[in-house]
């Protein structure tokens, strides 16, 4: 089913509910769907369906209003992280060719062709302010989301209407959304935890509120604000729920509205998890496991009378009806799901990124424990997760080796108590090479996550007997470090 | 207070390639000081210099620069 069917539905049967809220800014469904269109008859005035459009805007009503116009057009959205190095925008325009970017203001200077930007607060007179819904097939791409890839280059996950519905669909059923829920939004879009509070709010008729940008920094105004509007779903990563538990102020002030809270993109230590539930004692929690490729293929109900501190909560149970299976020899999730990605994006044509079966493998480990669930045991590859995004080291080492001053550069993840792992960077230099470039180039090339937070510049790599980085060693070293 | 403190976030959380070169009134946050940075960085202080931090204070302004937190602890550890 192509992905705004529920919410057209939505918009024909309550129109005046309220949509979306930001600060002082609120849209009614009708207005929503109004602005949507208007922006639509623009768009299919420059493009075709199936054609990708970009979008460089925080996130934020306007930023949906753009979304739900591409998907209506036929066309694909790509986030872009507006916040990202100048040459990775350029390398995600480049890569996904796309046919134009909603922005605002003027073109920014990242920008090549700087005719691919429309900018939203001047859409041209059009005499059309109606487009009807393109018919879209369900296997068209909706989405394109780049993660950090193991080439040394970001990759585009392309996501169908088909994926991306079926995930919506299953997590507003599952967790029983309805119009009276007002939905936290604090991903941003081109995180897969979008895909929730954009999508499955929206099909439920429920509001979306937007989380103000910058009270991560500070859990107690966070928490102040989800009792202020009165939220009851909140979608996010453990480590932001790790701060609040220590610094919410839940103690003083709960949070009655709460309903749900779902998390997902690491592992919740458990002795943290046990404390916000004991802090949130009536809301009920989930824990979501899924690669970007697969979204939400496992979760958990978290039962709170089996929070056992010295033990790993499960990944739990088959989610939207994805079929799960153990490599025997490597214990490899494989996962086959409607969720599943249709391939990755490259250099402007899909890729094969499926087994035969239409499994896709996701590079973890697991097992099943004595009742059936299945349980999270790391990654088989070298992959890291720095406060719920994943970041490939292989990405950041070939950018560290593109400076001339490096004869030789590993990277490995040192763990961190507040964000699971960060990425620290081992470097061989030539004779007379200095630290200074390269740091700035990898600061002006790679997103704030991706960083390394350390960067230590040794005589020679350690090695294995058979001439491969030791990659173990080096951890311990720098962890040391 | 400032050594410590400028130790702790150069060695654990924010990488510069020349921390002498960074000033106290240098923006911490555009360095690279993320919320996970910042809740290290507040169990660390607390724990080293035996101060509360009271979680209504914990915001951008009080972690800006290592002024502003050496401001924002002295403002605890005296009362």
């Amino acid at each position: 089913m192509p992905l705004l069917t529920s919410f057209d539905l939505q918009c024909r049967n309550a129109p005046d509910r309220p949509a979306l809220i930001e600060g002082e800014r609120r849209l009614s469904y009708r207005e929503v769907m109004l602005n949507s269109e208007r922006l639509a008859a623009h768009l299919a005035s420059r493009i075709e369906p199936g054609a990708r459009i970009a979008l460089a805007l925080d996130r934020g009503i306007d930023a949906v209003i753009a979304i739900l116009s591409v998907l209506r057009c036929g066309a694909c959205y790509i986030p872009l992280d507006i916040k990202n190095p100048a040459r990775r925008l350029r390398f995600i325009v480049d890569d996904a060719v796309v046919h134009c970017i909603i922005g605002r203001g003027n073109p920014p200077e990242w920008l090549d062709t700087p005719a691919l930007w429309l900018d939203i607060d001047r859409l041209p007179e059009s005499a059309q302010s109606y487009y009807p819904p393109a018919a879209t097939d369900p296997e068209a791409l909706a989405a394109i989301l780049y993660t950090s890839g193991s080439t040394g280059t970001p990759k585009g996950v392309a996501l169908s209407h088909r994926a991306l519905h079926n995930f919506a669909d299953w997590a507003a059923r599952t967790f029983k959304l309805n119009a009276d829920d007002r939905i936290a939004s604090l991903a941003p879009f081109h995180f897969d935890l979008s895909v929730f509070d954009l999508f499955s709010s929206l099909s439920a008729g429920a509001s979306i509120n937007f989380v103000p940008a910058g009270l991560t920094l500070s859990p107690s105004r966070l928490t102040a604000w989800l009792r202020e509007q009165r939220i009851t779903v909140f979608y996010t990563v453990p480590s932001l729920l790790g701060f609040i538990v220590l610094k919410g102020g839940l103690t003083e002030q709960p949070l009655p509205d709460l309903t749900t809270l779902l998390f997902a993109g690491e592992v919740f230590p458990t002795p943290q998890l046990k404390k916000l539930c004991e802090l949130l004692p009536d809301t009920d929690f989930y824990n979501l496991y899924g690669p970007t490729e697969t979204n939400v293929c496992c979760y958990w109900p978290v039962d709170r009378a089996r929070l056992d501190v010295d033990q790993a909560i499960p990944i739990g149970h088959p989610a939207c009806a994805s079929e799960l299976k153990i490599d025997a020899e490597t214990s490899e999730l494989w996962v086959k799901s409607v969720n599943n990605l249709s391939g990755y994006w490259r250099q402007g044509r899909l890729t094969e990124a499926l087994e035969d079966g239409g499994y896709y493998r996701t590079g973890d480990k697991v097992s099943l424990n004595e009742r059936g669930e299945y349980c999270y045991h790391g990654r088989l590859d070298r992959m890291l997760k720095c406060s719920g995004y994943r970041v490939e080291p292989a990405e950041i080492e070939a950018l560290i080796l593109q400076c001339p001053e490096v004869a030789n550069c590993a990277v490995v993840g040192i763990d961190d108590s507040a964000s699971g792992q960060r990425p620290a960077a081992a470097l061989v230099l030539h004779p007379g090479g200095q630290l200074n470039g390269i740091v700035k180039t990898v600061k002006q090339a790679l997103p704030a996550y991706m960083q390394p937070c350390r960067f230590s510049v040794m005589d020679a790599l350690p090695l294995l007997d058979n001439g491969k980085t030791d990659y173990q060693t080096l951890q311990r070293q720098l962890e040391r470090h | 207070m400032k050594k410590k403190l400028r130790d702790f976030i150069f060695q654990e959380l924010v990488f510069v390639a020349e921390p002498n070169q960074f000033g106290d009134d240098d923006d911490l946050l555009e360095a690279g000081l993320d919320s996970m940075g910042i809740m290290r960085l507040i169990m660390y202080i607390e724990n080293e210099f035996g101060v509360t931090l009271p979680d209504t204070e914990i915001e951008p302004d009080n972690v800006q620069s290592f002024n502003a937190l050496e401001c924002w602890i002295l403002r605890h550890k005296n009362s």
